[in-house]
């Protein structure tokens, strides 16, 4: 195979602490797949079953696809990427190209919040939460599971309070013990989970707020989809926040659009990778596989 | 010719084993003097022959006699270096003089003098927080204080002539770092931030007459390395707490940065500035390591008693110097670095990253906690960092 075929392809890999995404787009950058599937201990190996998925729906055989860039936390786990990039950068590509106008970004996952400010097709600078559930999309799963609710029964209820309570712990395990607390005194459960969000939400804005966060702010990472989660984020912020149609997916398309930029700066150069060296294959994390 | 290890061999195998030298000078009759933070005049324990040891903790160990005795939110260097003294890791050392470099400093030279029987002299000077003239006259008497101190335990005086005699091996060191660190000017940097952390942990280790032969030789060696090709990588400046370890910058250098130059007490704070020599020593001692000493934990005021408010003026006067390094070394980004719970540090950095905004010059801010453990998340923020600026 040449290089030099069309029609070409890009695909982006992010592989997430919960869920890993694939995003193809062609050279006009249209998005021609995008997939999610779960991460979980077993997945994390398996990027190539996401990607196969993603192929699948895109119809396109993988040697035309030009360039794969792995991002995410999970990044060194693609063996079949030419290049790995971080989720920061990536974020805020998919963001721009979605949204160029956007000057902030507020992402949570679920394991980790980030706040991003972009300019001029960059990162101008970003903070993200060390190593603590709170405000992540982990601190509300605990929640969920604490009363025993589906999420989006959780949001759907939350968005039903008239006077949200104040959840005054950083800490999950304290928080959660607050909420349990308020259930037991008989606060009204919609009113908790207002509270609940609420406070999630004012954590990840404070943290933006050091970089500083400018309108317009797009939201995105799979806790972008729960509601009440983007009700507070804008009741916090005092001005409303953009929402992608799929916020899961915005990492793998940065990723596939320095894909693109990646293949393209290279074939002017004659440097284009051999796609037809790439393997599909589970990462054997106990000695060969990525990054062997 | 002799095969024993030279120049950065030499100093990679003082790093990964610090006290091995010091406790063969000890068999053979050398004292040897542990120093707590940049504080306490090395030249005083050269002039009474003692060698010269900085105590450190001991990275990645976990803490566990310390525990009894310090909270676990307080900075984890102290905190490991309470732990290996308790587990009498230090008690080769003849004395320590530990100084009152931040509270928590403070506390745990004391928490060394009740708690930990070796060794016998431990002596705790007093800092001032700030450099004005009369912070400077305190300080001076702290250090004739110390001096009565230690000619009492050593029971020899410390004459001018000794000390002079001292000031000058210490400058010469000094000189020789600064050389070493002139050569990082060049693009690609000949020598690594990795390489030349192992070199300033090796030169607090020994005699400084050792350290400055052991300078010469890397200098020789750093100056024949061949230039490489184009280096691609990001010129950066580490500013920040202690690291008397490589573990950070590992994670800095294999995120396709290069360290060129810093602002640590293992490495520019601790031999930018020489004794001036001249006038009264006691008064040039007190002087350069409160005054020319850049350590967060001396704040410097644009002007004394001053009731305006001028917020980049005295952001000038204490940061103009990290403007002239990072435009001399050519840093394309600065990385301000932490460890957990250091106030002194901490309460600089948004001045800090305010000054370099408006400067141009791109900055992080990351804390970390003495562990490699803590690095994990930090290295896909250093990691990001470098694409932003290589963007």
């Amino acid at each position: 195979m040449s290089y030099n075929q069309t029609p070409l392809y890009f695909a982006g890999v992010d592989i997430g602490s919960t869920m890993s995404k694939v995003a193809i787009i062609d050279d006009e950058q249209n998005l021609r797949a995008a997939v999610v599937g779960p991460t979980g201990a077993e997945h994390r190996r398996k990027a190539n079953q996401v990607m196969i998925e993603a192929l699948g729906q895109a119809g396109i055989p993988l040697e035309t696809v030009g360039y794969i860039v792995a991002t995410g936390y999970g990044r060194l786990n693609v063996p079949f990427a030419d290049q790995q990039v971080t989720e920061i950068t990536c974020h805020a590509r998919g963001v721009m190209t979605l949204f160029p106008e956007a000057q902030s970004i507020i992402d949570i996952g679920g394991q980790d919040s980030k706040a991003l400010r972009v300019g001029n097709h960059k990162v101008l600078d970003f903070t993200t939460n060390d190593k603590c559930a709170a405000g992540t999309g982990r601190f509300l799963e605990v929640i969920a599971e604490t009363l025993d609710l589906p999420l989006s029964d959780m949001s759907q209820i939350s968005l039903k309070s008239s006077r949200p309570v104040q959840i005054t712990s950083i800490c999950t395990i304290f928080a959660q013990q607050e909420v349990i607390r308020y259930l037991s005194e008989g606060t009204d459960l919609a009113d908790v989970l207002a509270g609940m969000h609420d406070a999630t939400a004012s954590r990840v804005v404070r943290m933006a707020r050091r970089i500083g966060v400018l309108p317009p702010v797009v939201f995105t990472g799979g806790v972008a989809l729960n509601p009440a989660m983007v009700k507070a984020m804008e009741d916090n912020l005092g001005f409303p926040v953009l929402v992608p149609s799929n916020p899961l997916i915005t990492g793998a398309l940065g990723a596939a659009v320095i894909a693109r930029d990646k293949y393209h700066q290279l074939a002017a150069r004659g440097r284009a990778p051999a796609v037809n060296a790439r393997r599909l294959e589970e990462v054997d994390l106990f000695g060969g596989g990525a990054g062997k | 010719m002799n095969d024993k290890p030279q120049g950065l061999a030499a100093a990679r195998l003082i790093y990964q084993d610090r006290t091995k030298r010091v406790k063969e000078l000890k068999a053979q009759g050398r004292k040897i003097m542990g120093y707590v933070c940049l504080y306490p005049p090395v030249e005083m324990m050269t002039a009474l022959g003692y060698v010269p040891f900085r105590i450190f903790g001991r990275y990645g160990e976990p803490v566990s006699a310390a525990d009894t005795v310090f909270t676990p939110v307080v900075c984890h260097f102290l905190r490991s270096m309470i732990d290996q003294g308790m587990k009498g890791n230090y008690s080769f050392l003849n004395g320590i003089i530990g100084s009152h470099t931040c509270d928590i400093g403070m506390v745990a030279v004391h928490i060394w003098k009740d708690y930990i029987p070796e060794p016998n002299f431990v002596y705790f000077i007093d800092v001032p927080h700030t450099d004005h003239l009369p912070a400077q006259e305190y300080f001076k008497r702290q250090i004739l204080d110390l001096k009565r101190k230690m000619e009492e335990f050593a029971g020899q005086e410390i004459t001018d002539s000794m000390l002079a005699d001292a000031i000058a091996l210490h400058n010469r060191q000094r000189q020789l770092v600064r050389e070493l660190y002139e050569l990082r000017k060049a693009n690609p940097s000949p020598l690594s931030g990795t390489e030349n952390l192992e070199v300033m942990v090796a030169l607090c280790s020994l005699p400084v007459e050792e350290g400055n032969e052991l300078l010469q030789q890397v200098i020789e060696e750093v100056k024949e390395r061949s230039r490489e090709q184009f280096d691609e990588r990001a010129r950066v400046l580490v500013w920040g707490t202690v690291l008397d370890n490589n573990a950070l910058l590992e994670v800095i250098e294999e995120s396709g940065a290069s360290v060129v130059i810093d602002d640590t007490c293992v490495g520019t704070r601790a031999y930018w500035d020489d004794v001036p020599i001249g006038g009264d020593p006691w008064e040039a001692l007190a002087r350069r390591n409160l005054v020319d000493l850049k350590c967060p934990r001396t704040y410097r005021q644009a002007a004394f008693g001053q009731l305006k408010r001028d917020y980049d003026t005295d952001l000038d006067s204490q940061f103009a110097y990290l403007k002239r390094m990072a435009k001399d070394w050519q840093a394309e980004g600065v990385i301000l670095q932490s460890l957990k719970y250091c106030d002194s540090h901490g309460y600089d950095v948004p001045g800090i990253k305010h000054y370099l905004d408006t400067l141009g010059i791109p900055s992080i801010y990351i804390e970390h906690d003495y562990t490699e453990g803590s690095l994990a998340p930090i290295r896909t923020r250093i990691e990001a960092f470098v694409e932003t600026i290589k963007v």
